[in-house]
């Protein structure tokens, strides 16, 4: 089945859903591409992620351009972590000519997160103001106002914390987020569909997209994790309940189920524009549980 | 204040190997407030040096050991207890361990402490890191609370996404710069100003080394 890009499939406002692909330490990157292969056809856009939680991997882009090759239209996440201006825009300038025609703009977690607690982060920019850089070198200028030969076309996107606590300081930065260009928004995970609802509320009177960030619950003790280490996270006790219930055998298969009921239940009841399916390391789960969604 | 940790002994006693005479040098600014440099801390030095076997020819608390031309004044007092040490061990601040560099050309200068960063005294002895001497204030924009410092990404918009109940995801000693900012923003009525985008910072005005002269006025030459 063909899917409609990203950019389109929103514009056109059809219910959108991106997965997410997180390249492996080391130059080994079959099992990434097999599970890449999986999602062909049934996502519209796939998310790379750009040395999550501050580990060391293949970087974003050229993983970008290989699921690009295979027929993807991926989102190359780019944080401010790692580089100073003059790197992230030369890097969003090579995604552009490689092709890459969506960035999903992150300040990064930070180093001390990761497995290189010694580095120096580098944060020269941060979140909106690499959403304003993108904006710029759309317009065809840099960030220091030089003229570009060829501007870039890259659509671009943030992130978000429906969750996060306190909640209002959070609302001011998406609200900033919205100014400096942002297109489309993938929120962080979220299960209770009341708070979400109060969120999206708030979050449709700008014009922007927002894709319910849905992570795929493995088993109660995950959840657990979640709810202790994760901030802006949190699973309902009701969530844990069924996991438990469904046993070692049974827990990824009832996790599973939650995600797609979550997926449903938004789409349904129309409540945001479309679900961001984050399976970490289970991608190849990811085709069942838009199926038992309702969704291809 | 500029916040000063003593060097762990050892490394200290690593420092001086081969020397076998030192003169101590305090300060009785940041340092001693610190119990970095002060005269206490100078007698506790002077008697673990003793006690492996080096001679300590004499000690001093200079007044404001960053302040060159007054140090070397202060000094010209104890010159022969300088003269006959094979080093001079600071104990104060980088600054003031460089003074000594510049004022005693010849003379191997080691320095006991680590310079650790500009900081409040909140309670007694116990600093906090508010300022890191950007080059260019911008906390009119953010409640008096600088996020370029306080928030370990020094993200200058707005929390992240691993604020915490009040907290930073980096630690959970650390209050989250933003939530703070956007309390007292709001307790001083100002959230408004909270909405505009900050640009990028002018990072050339924290390049380093930094020169700055204080210009006399026209009338007073």
């Amino acid at each position: 089945m063909s899917m409609k890009k990203l950019k389109e499939a929103l514009e056109a406002g059809e219910f959108t859903i991106t997965a997410e692909c997180g390249p492996p330490k080391g130059t080994d990157i079959a099992e990434m591409l097999e599970h890449a292969k999986h999602l062909l056809g049934k996502i519209n856009a796939i998310n790379v992620t750009d040395n999550q939680s501050a580990v060391v991997r293949i970087g974003s882009l050229p993983v970008c351009r290989l699921l690009s090759e295979m027929g993807h239209d991926p989102i190359f996440q780019l944080t401010c972590r790692d580089r100073n201006r003059l790197a992230i825009q030369s890097d969003l300038m090579g995604a552009h000519i490689l092709g890459i025609r969506n960035v999903l703009c992150m300040t990064g977690d930070h180093v001390s997160a990761g497995d290189h607690k010694t580095a120096k982060p580098v944060y020269d920019l941060e979140s909106v103001q690499l959403l304003q850089t993108v904006a710029a070198l759309n317009g065809g200028h840099d960030l220091a106002g030089n003229e570009m030969k060829g501007a870039t076309n890259l659509y671009q996107g943030a992130v978000v914390t429906p969750e996060a606590n306190p909640l209002e300081p959070q609302m001011l930065k998406f609200e900033k987020k919205v100014k400096a260009g942002a297109n489309f928004f993938q929120t962080q995970a979220i299960y209770d569909m009341d708070n979400f609802r109060r969120f999206m509320d708030r979050a449709r009177k700008h014009k922007v997209k927002v894709l319910a960030g849905i992570l795929l619950l493995k088993n109660a003790g995950m959840a657990n994790f979640l709810n202790k280490f994760v901030p802006g996270i949190t699973v309902p006790q009701e969530l844990i309940d069924r996991l438990k219930a469904a046993g070692k055998e049974g827990a990824l298969e009832c996790g599973m189920d939650i995600a797609a009921e979550q997926v449903r239940t938004i789409k349904e009841q129309g409540i945001a524009d479309g679900a961001h399916v984050m399976a970490i390391g289970l991608e190849n789960k990811v085709p069942e549980i838009l199926k038992r969604a309702g969704i291809a | 204040m500029i916040v000063s940790k003593a060097k762990e002994r050892q490394d200290v006693i690593n420092m001086l190997e081969g020397v076998k005479s030192v003169f101590l040098l305090g300060c009785s600014e940041c340092a001693s407030l610190c119990g970095t440099g002060s005269p206490e801390a100078l007698a506790e030095m002077k008697e673990s040096l003793e006690g492996i076997g080096k001679k300590v020819t004499g000690t001093f608390v200079a007044k404001t050991g960053c302040q060159v031309l007054g140090t070397k004044v202060e000094l010209k007092a104890n010159k022969d207890e300088v003269d006959a040490a094979d080093a001079i061990l600071v104990m104060s601040c980088g600054a003031g361990t460089q003074s000594m560099v510049e004022v005693f050309k010849d003379k191997k200068v080691y320095p006991a402490n680590d310079t650790a960063f500009l900081g409040n005294m909140t309670r007694f002895q116990h600093f906090d890191e508010r300022c890191s001497m950007c080059g260019e204030c911008i906390i009119d924009k953010t409640g008096g609370i600088c996020p370029v410092t306080t928030c370990p990404k020094g993200i200058l918009n707005g929390p992240c996404g691993g604020t915490n109940n009040g907290f930073c995801e980096v630690s959970p000693d650390i209050e989250c710069a933003w939530a703070k900012i956007y309390a007292r923003m709001e307790r001083t009525g100002e959230l408004e100003k909270m909405r505009q985008i900050i640009p990028p910072k002018d990072y050339s005005k924290k390049m380093s080394p930094k020169v700055f002269v204080i210009e006399k006025k026209k009338e007073e030459k």
